[in-house]
């Protein structure tokens, strides 16, 4: 079956080509320059664009988004482990339906939930309004909205269930004989999950730390709404300069979490050759 | 006769960690439970807001069902909706034929060539969704001059074909991989054509992989805010478009709740549907 439908790929290769490389060029030569927008008239080169790095704000954001997404992806990979090991371990008969109530959350709007978290964070809210009728007092809630710590907090509930998916995957492809093994070879339950089960489960861990770690990296929806404006990420300061027509800049930051995302990929395709591992 | 003491198996070094294990898979499942809880809160801050009868989302006032009758009164919102179910499903649907296609063709591909081809398919998944909404946009301004109305439905298709096929065609191939080549090999024995072997034979096949992918496709692409917002031309809003320019100006009606808890319900309803599909499929293989 090789030979007749190798041309099929063609097209999706041009297609991946022209939307995913031409725009790197594009943005490449915008954050060179001086322009208006996006038109050439009074175009000119901008050999100071480095300054862009040692002005405070940007430099602040960009180490929030990495102190941020690194944050997250510790928190998410210990949780994510936690869980996608127990329900491993578990004696559900259909795991897919266990794993799919860790899923499920996902398919309702990011922006709404994100909102709706954020509400709960306010010292006045819904919670606090019906507690407050029932019990007849004032109850309210301490203020976490706007801090750092709300920002970790969305952005861990929102990457955690892309965190357990692949460490899971990894989980059950272990063989169970092995595991035998090493208990038959007198290691401890503890000993046998760090010798056997964790190092070869690494790849999931791997792919999980990946898909967390660079949106959480680049989003600006959850700090914008959670940081109520507080804390910048890199990705607010992009869609800021987009926003207000200084294309050069934006294409400038862009092509800094581009680099990143390239690193990311590297990554994935050091770790898995086939290119498959992705779901 | 003198008594020595009975061995026991502590003194042979054997220690007894049954307690201790037990208390951690105790420990464990507690704070699984506490985990799924706090990933439910927001959805369910969801759906109490939607029954909530004060339109103030920090008071609570009675029981009611209205939103979910009057959910298409706003009529900005009602166009919202429309604008995203149509523009999903148009262009999940033109994803998963795309996909399957360029599926098998990348599957065709020697070796090393669909593993580079892997790495290009890899982009749009893990780019960062600003940078690929701003790269689309920076195309399809490139596309002005020739087509001045490109900016709309056309480009957002196309910009959520561009973020969806990669899923889809990454779905499918492992069920490509574990296909019979003899089912293929016997179809062009018996004189089919290689392309009409690849409808009644590869695609029958692969079709839980394309169903699987398809459902991913339709989540990622109803769901998705960032690159739409960068590829969608003025007056053209999707749902999470309309909902940030709400939150924006703190005037986001709770028939928008209504409406994500509904959708909420029918995914389910779909989710369901598909276990369904899985069981059917895995009693219709020979074991």
């Amino acid at each position: 079956m090789k030979k007749p439908f190798s041309r099929l790929s063609t097209p999706y290769i041009v297609w991946l080509f022209i939307l995913a490389l031409i725009p790197i060029v594009v943005m490449l030569f915008l954050s060179v320059t001086t322009t208006q927008g996006l038109s050439l008239d009074g175009l000119t080169f901008n050999s100071s664009f480095y300054q862009a790095f040692f002005e405070r704000s940007i430099t602040t954001a960009f180490f929030n988004s990495i102190y941020y997404a690194i944050l997250t992806t510790v928190i998410s990979l210990l949780l994510g482990y936690l869980v996608a090991y127990t329900v491993f371990r578990s004696k559900f008969k259909n795991k897919f339906l266990v794993l799919a109530i860790f899923i499920l959350p996902m398919w309702s709007n990011l922006l709404l939930r994100t909102e709706s978290l954020g509400n709960l964070m306010n010292e006045n809210n819904l919670i606090t309004d019906i507690l407050s009728k029932l019990l007849n007092t004032n109850v309210s809630f301490p203020v976490i909205k706007g801090s750092g710590l709300a920002v970790v907090i969305g952005l861990v509930l929102t990457y955690l269930p892309f965190m357990i998916l692949p460490i899971y995957t990894a989980l059950e492809k272990i063989d169970y004989s092995l595991e035998e093994a090493a208990l038959d070879l007198g290691l401890t339950d503890l000993q046998k999950f760090m010798k056997v089960v964790l190092p070869l489960s690494l790849k999931g861990v791997a792919t999980g730390s990946i898909l967390v770690f660079l949106p959480a990296m680049s989003g600006f929806a959850i700090p914008e709404i959670l940081g109520s404006g507080n804390i910048l990420l890199i990705g607010n300061i992009i869609e800021q300069s987009f926003r207000y027509m200084d294309y050069n800049l934006g294409s400038l930051l862009s092509i800094m979490v581009l680099l990143i995302i390239f690193l990311g990929i590297f990554v994935v395709a050091k770790v898995d050759k086939e290119g498959e591992m992705l779901l | 006769m003198t008594h020595y003491p009975k061995a026991t198996l502590e003194s042979y070094g054997y220690k007894d960690y049954k307690k201790t294990k037990k208390f951690f898979t105790v420990l464990r499942k507690v704070f699984v439970v506490v985990i799924v809880v706090s990933l439910y809160i927001p959805i369910l801050m969801l759906l109490l807001q939607s029954v909530n009868s004060s339109p103030n989302i920090n008071e609570f006032g009675h029981f009611t069902l209205d939103w979910y009758t009057n959910m298409f009164d706003v009529r900005s919102l009602k166009n919202a909706i429309i604008n995203t179910l149509l523009t999903s499903v148009i262009s999940t649907l033109l994803a998963t034929v795309i996909a399957t296609f360029m599926a098998v063709g990348i599957y065709a591909l020697p070796k090393q060539i669909r593993q580079r081809v892997m790495l290009l398919n890899n982009i749009p998944i893990l780019n960062a969704d600003i940078v690929t909404g701003i790269s689309l946009m920076l195309i399809f301004s490139l596309l002005l001059p020739l087509f001045p109305y490109i900016f709309g439905p056309v480009t957002l298709i196309m910009a959520h074909l561009f973020f969806t096929i990669p899923y889809v065609v990454l779905s499918i191939l492992p069920k490509l991989k574990e296909m019979d080549t003899n089912l293929m090999d016997a179809a062009l024995d018996l004189g089919i054509k290689p392309y009409k072997a690849l409808i009644k034979v590869i695609v029958p096949a692969i079709s839980a992989g394309i169903f699987s992918g398809m459902l991913l496709a339709l989540t990622m692409s109803i769901d998705d805010f960032v690159i739409s917002y960068y590829t969608t031309g003025n007056g053209f809003d999707n749902l999470s478009i309309w909902i940030y320019g709400s939150i924006g100006r703190k005037s986001l009606t709770p028939s928008v709740y209504a409406f994500s808890t509904l959708l909420t319900l029918m995914t389910l309803l779909s989710l369901t549907l598909y276990q369904v599909f899985i069981k059917k499929d895995k009693k219709g293989k020979i074991k």
